[in-house]
């Protein structure tokens, strides 16, 4: 794992370039260009708020601003995993005639999407400023917070796109599991509302429901995540990453044969 | 580390998983099917395929490598070998140096974005820095001799610039070792000239260059050293006049053999003694008499490939089933184009049975591949045997052109004044 986050390193320029032109290319030609970057999470934003906030209205208070705070997040993860599962396996062209460490190709995809994320916060803090809820001294932890899923991400990105150089129809498997993922994830909801029986277990078998009601704990409810939890998930994390990274050290060939 | 080699192969075989090749990708679901029926993975016993076998050799240190191969013999293989893109099946591969492969022109282009931002990704890729690029930008640019066009998006070019630039950014990477597949040819003329002088600088400058190319003359004239890949199995090694020489005589043998089995596996029309042949086949005739054993000798048994001075037997076995009249034999040369070279006849004896034998004591063509017909039947109209296009030869002659290579003679004597 050492050995591949230092290829990772040497690296660095390109996966900056890479990330850089992705993030480009996604609204190049379109006429509002780089803007679609905030453009798309604001009409997120108007289409949750007319849904929960006019037509069916929730109990849970702001409820427009606490769905914002858990799905931002959650798109990360989603989209990362989501466009991830085929990253390798789509660049043929690249993997078969240049030398470079495959992780690269994953990598680039949670780096976009997370610096997508970085760029929709400034709209998330606006949005709660609006309703009166502005980030106190809880909002320390959010670079904490962050760095887990960074981890969780980049591990199930890995795995996923790893498995499915052998495996094609993963691609298709994920994009359902993701769904299904999403609504087993206090994303919508506030973890009170599963059943007291099953809640521990709830959140323990689902590291993204950790991630995310710290998010919510820190910018919507203003207490400090929950650290016993989240430790539990940030050392799953560095594990599923090195098994990932350990993956790819095993297959790199392989996957220049194979796709 | 060793001082003097720059690339080192032991042993080297890599075989791939035929179901690495035909693509046979495993689905998660039939995976799963089979676990839920406790089945075992089915082995198939001959499933790999061997694309270089036991291949040693060593690149020195400054030195031009030159590789030759029909297609799939394992050239790309090897390259991609030494750059780590594959991993050997077993065997060693030793690289001293910074390593540069020019396995594919502009790997990573984005067609929207410009010839420039293409430059930095491509760049990159190829193993530079962002500073090494700033510093190369303007030059880069100026090889590839786009002009404004550099800041128009790739899709908008023509295959030609686009390789242009690709070949561009190629070049101005400095590696210690430099592996080039085949794209020297890039580009029209005026480029591909400006191409072969930016490799003779690698050259001069020292660096290693492991060179895969289907020109022969590039090769000898650019190259210290060649090998020869054929299937891959290492066929020859060494100086590369003496690897081209090889690799000629047994390309134009197997040209011999393609010809001969295209024309063996058209249908032979059997047509009876009375009315022309229906459909022009490769042999045909009353078959009343019949040439068999025809064979294609040079001084020492059979051959098909010749050179111009070399000499030249045609042997052949006649037999008559039955009274045919004043037999005679037609044979006519003509290259794989189609030009008539040569043709004569002779009259066969009244025997039930002869060998026949043709003999040219310099065979006196040039470079070219040729057939040669025969026809047996008699001057009244009578077919009874013809041969079309079953026999082939080839001739390999670098220092002339044309059909024709008589036998000549200069003088030449300083006169004064």
């Amino acid at each position: 794992m050492i050995r591949n986050l230092r290829e990772l390193w040497q690296y660095r320029a390109l996966l900056w370039n890479l990330t850089q032109r992705e993030l480009k290319a996604r609204y190049r030609g379109s006429a509002l260009g780089f803007l679609w970057t905030f453009v798309n999470p604001l009409l997120l934003m108007a289409v949750y708020g007319l849904v929960f906030g006019i037509i069916q209205k929730s109990n849970i208070p702001h409820y427009t601003y606490f769905i914002f705070v858990g799905l931002l997040p959650w798109l990360w993860f989603a989209s990362s995993v989501g466009s991830g599962a085929s990253t390798i396996s789509d660049r043929r062209d690249l993997l078969t005639k240049v030398r470079f460490p495959a992780q690269v190709l994953p990598t680039t995809v949670v780096g976009t999407n997370l610096i997508n994320y970085l760029l929709s916060l400034p709209l998330m803090v606006g949005l709660g400023g609006l309703v009166g809820i502005w980030p106190d001294v809880h909002a320390l932890a959010f670079p904490l917070v962050l760095l887990v899923q960074l981890v969780f991400t980049l591990g199930v990105t890995f795995v996923v796109s790893a498995l499915n150089v052998r495996f094609r129809d993963l691609q298709h498997i994920v994009a359902n599991v993701l769904t299904l993922w999403f609504f087993v994830t206090p994303v919508l909801y506030i973890p009170n509302a599963v059943p007291e029986a099953v809640r521990r277990l709830y959140l323990i078998a689902n590291p993204m429901a950790v991630i995310i009601t710290s998010y919510q704990g820190i910018f919507y409810e203003h207490r400090w995540p929950h650290w016993r939890g989240l430790t539990i998930v940030a050392f799953g994390s560095v594990v599923l990453l090195a098994l990932a990274a350990q993956v790819f050290e095993s297959r790199r060939e392989e996957f220049a044969e194979l796709i | 580390m060793s001082a003097s080699e720059a690339i080192v192969l032991t042993d080297v075989s890599k075989s791939f998983r035929k179901s690495t090749i035909r693509k046979e990708h495993t689905t998660l679901k039939s995976e799963l099917v089979r676990w839920l029926k406790r089945q075992k993975r089915p082995e198939a016993p001959s499933a790999v395929i061997p694309a270089l076998r036991n291949v040693s050799l060593s690149v020195p240190r400054g030195k031009t490598f030159g590789l030759v191969g029909r297609n799939g013999s394992g050239k790309s293989t090897l390259l991609k070998l030494v750059t780590g893109i594959y991993a050997p099946t077993s065997g060693t591969v030793e690289v001293h140096g910074r390593i540069s492969a020019l396995l594919e022109l502009g790997a990573g282009f984005h067609p929207d974005f410009s010839g420039r931002e293409n430059i930095f990704v491509n760049g990159i890729i190829l193993g530079m820095s962002r500073r090494e690029i700033r510093a190369r930008l303007e030059e880069i640019i100026e090889f590839s001799e786009l002009g404004d066009f550099i800041d128009e998006p790739v899709r908008t070019y023509s295959s030609g610039m686009y390789a242009r630039l690709a070949f561009a950014v190629a070049t101005h990477v400095d590696p210690e070792i430099l592996l080039i597949d085949e794209i020297l040819s890039v580009g029209d003329e005026h480029f591909g000239r400006k191409s072969t002088a930016k490799m003779e600088e690698f050259r001069n400058a020292g660096k290693t260059i492991l060179l895969v190319t289907h020109d022969l003359n590039t090769l000898q004239r650019r190259c210290d050293q060649a090998a020869w890949l054929d299937a891959g199995v290492l066929r020859a090694l060494g100086n590369p006049v003496d690897v081209v020489a090889a690799y000629r005589a047994a390309v134009a043998e197997a040209e011999v053999v393609a010809m001969e089995q295209h024309v063996a596996r058209a249908p032979v029309a059997v047509q009876p003694r009375s009315g022309p042949p229906a459909e022009p086949g490769r042999r045909w005739g009353s078959f009343e008499a019949e040439l068999s054993g025809v064979e294609i000798h040079g001084p020492n048994g059979a051959q098909h490939v010749f050179s111009s001075d070399a000499p030249f037997r045609l042997l052949a076995r006649y037999h008559r089933y039955g009274p045919v009249e004043a037999p005679q034999l037609e044979l006519s040369i003509r290259t794989d184009g189609g030009t008539l070279v040569w043709s004569t006849s002779e009259k066969l004896p009244e025997a039930e049975a002869a060998s026949l034998a043709l003999e040219l004591p310099r065979l006196g063509l040039g470079d070219g591949n040729y057939l040669v017909d025969l026809s047996l039947g008699n001057a009244a109209g009578a077919v009874y045997d013809v041969h079309r296009g079953l026999h082939g030869f080839a001739v390999r002659a670098q220092d002339s052109g044309g059909l024709l290579a008589p036998v000549h003679r200069w003088s030449i004597e300083p006169t004064a004044g």
